[in-house]
């Protein structure tokens, strides 16, 4: 198990720098992908876009979301994305096209003190 | 290692899917390694939905999930709470505004991640300082979350069409935050057993800081509002089984002198 140490406690948390998120990857297989743009809609804070639709386009209307490209996670400025690993998205998708292959872990002030990096369905004990 | 990728897509996809056949074991019974039962089924399967049908819920469904939510437990019966249903379009839209109004204006002052490279230094270095005192609010996560909204990128109330207001009596004995949350879990839960989706939504706080919504709902003392529960036909249907991170737990099994056992849930 980690600790915190008084450094770490002492340091003003500031999320601007990309070092300081680790944020969760998603692979889309582009073979199974039916670009039917659920993932785009189901995602809670618009980071899975295509390139024409976001969120809010297919909240509105779900017919655009034909033809409009394979989805992919939105990378802001900074190089950080969104993505908190909630998969959703894999939930959600009817093909199973999308895969989680990082778990959402911040560091410094907000790091996870008792979870192991590794990602597994519910198991019957 | 793109092969490699896919391979294992492949793989982890077949415990997602839900199949058709799949058996329940009864309520009131454990064996080791039986099957789910069906209130761990809605348990596990159960995913916030985030796109709905526009069309409410039945009035006799919303009873039955308001009493899932009446016969919560709660700290000395104290039963700290009242609901509001909201079902009206027009309310909800306004809402909708209002809320995108005041994420906006909050994200005009304290957004850090926007704006060319002096806005971002200028706004950070007062910034982080809030951040200390008010590190639940502004989490990176709900942060980011009021930023995407004041971009226009994600709606607040995600087209919901009937939200539940979990008004918090500040009285209530112990900690009311905690029961106020037992029994949204609860309603949650009944919802999803019927077909239902449903969403946490704690950025209504931000409509409180409007004397309009306060005056609107009757928020006053000794009332308070953090969450609401949003409801509704789910579209699609987003329920089902997700990977999550294992957990380091520790177990005391021993004396009082003994180190705990840690072990690895979930593996």
């Amino acid at each position: 198990m980690k600790k915190f140490t008084l450094i770490d406690r002492l340091r003003i948390p500031t999320y601007d720098k990309l070092t300081h998120v680790q944020t969760a990857d998603l692979y889309f297989n582009a073979k199974k992908c039916k670009r039917c743009g659920i993932c785009v809609r189901v995602c809670p804070g618009g980071c899975i876009v295509t390139d024409k639709v976001t969120k809010n386009d297919l909240l509105q209307d779900m017919k655009k979301a034909v033809k409009c490209g394979m989805p992919h996670v939105d990378v802001l400025k900074t190089g950080a994305t969104l993505c908190m690993a909630c998969f959703c998205c894999g939930a959600a998708c009817p093909q199973g096209a999308i895969t989680i292959k990082r778990n959402f872990n911040p560091k410094y002030f907000y790091k996870r003190l008792t979870q192991t990096s590794d990602m597994t369905y519910p198991k019957k004990y | 290692m793109e092969n490699v990728v896919l391979a294992q897509s492949e793989e982890t996809n077949e415990g997602n899917k839900n199949s058709k056949n799949e058996t329940l074991s009864p309520l009131g019974k454990y064996e080791e390694g039986m099957p789910w039962n069906p209130v761990e089924k809605v348990i596990l399967e159960r995913r916030s939905t985030r796109a709905f049908k526009p069309e409410p819920l039945p009035d006799g469904m919303i009873h039955r999930i308001l009493e899932a939510g009446r016969f919560a437990p709660s700290t000395g019966n104290t039963q700290p709470w009242k609901f509001i249903v909201v079902n009206s379009p027009e309310i909800l839209t306004e809402m909708e505004k209002d809320a995108i109004k005041m994420a906006k204006f909050f994200m005009f002052f304290i957004d850090y991640t926007r704006g060319n490279i002096l806005r971002r230094l200028y706004i950070l270095s007062w910034v982080k300082w809030i951040i200390r005192f008010m590190k639940n609010e502004l989490n990176p996560v709900p942060f980011a979350l009021m930023s995407q909204i004041a971009q226009g990128k994600a709606p607040v109330f995600h087209g919901a069409p009937t939200l539940i207001l979990m008004v918090e009596d500040k009285r209530g004995a112990g900690c009311p935050a905690t029961d106020i949350g037992i029994c949204g879990q609860n309603m949650i839960l009944a919802a999803h057993s019927m077909g239902a989706g449903s969403c946490w939504f704690g950025t209504t706080k931000l409509l409180m800081y409007l004397p309009k919504w306060k005056k609107k709902f009757g928020i006053k003392y000794p009332y308070r509002l953090n969450d609401c529960i949003g409801f509704g036909w789910p579209s699609p249907k987003a329920d089902g089984m997700v990977p999550r991170e294992t957990q380091l737990v520790q177990w005391y099994e021993k004396g009082m002198n003994d180190a705990p056992r840690i072990k690895k849930q979930g593996e």
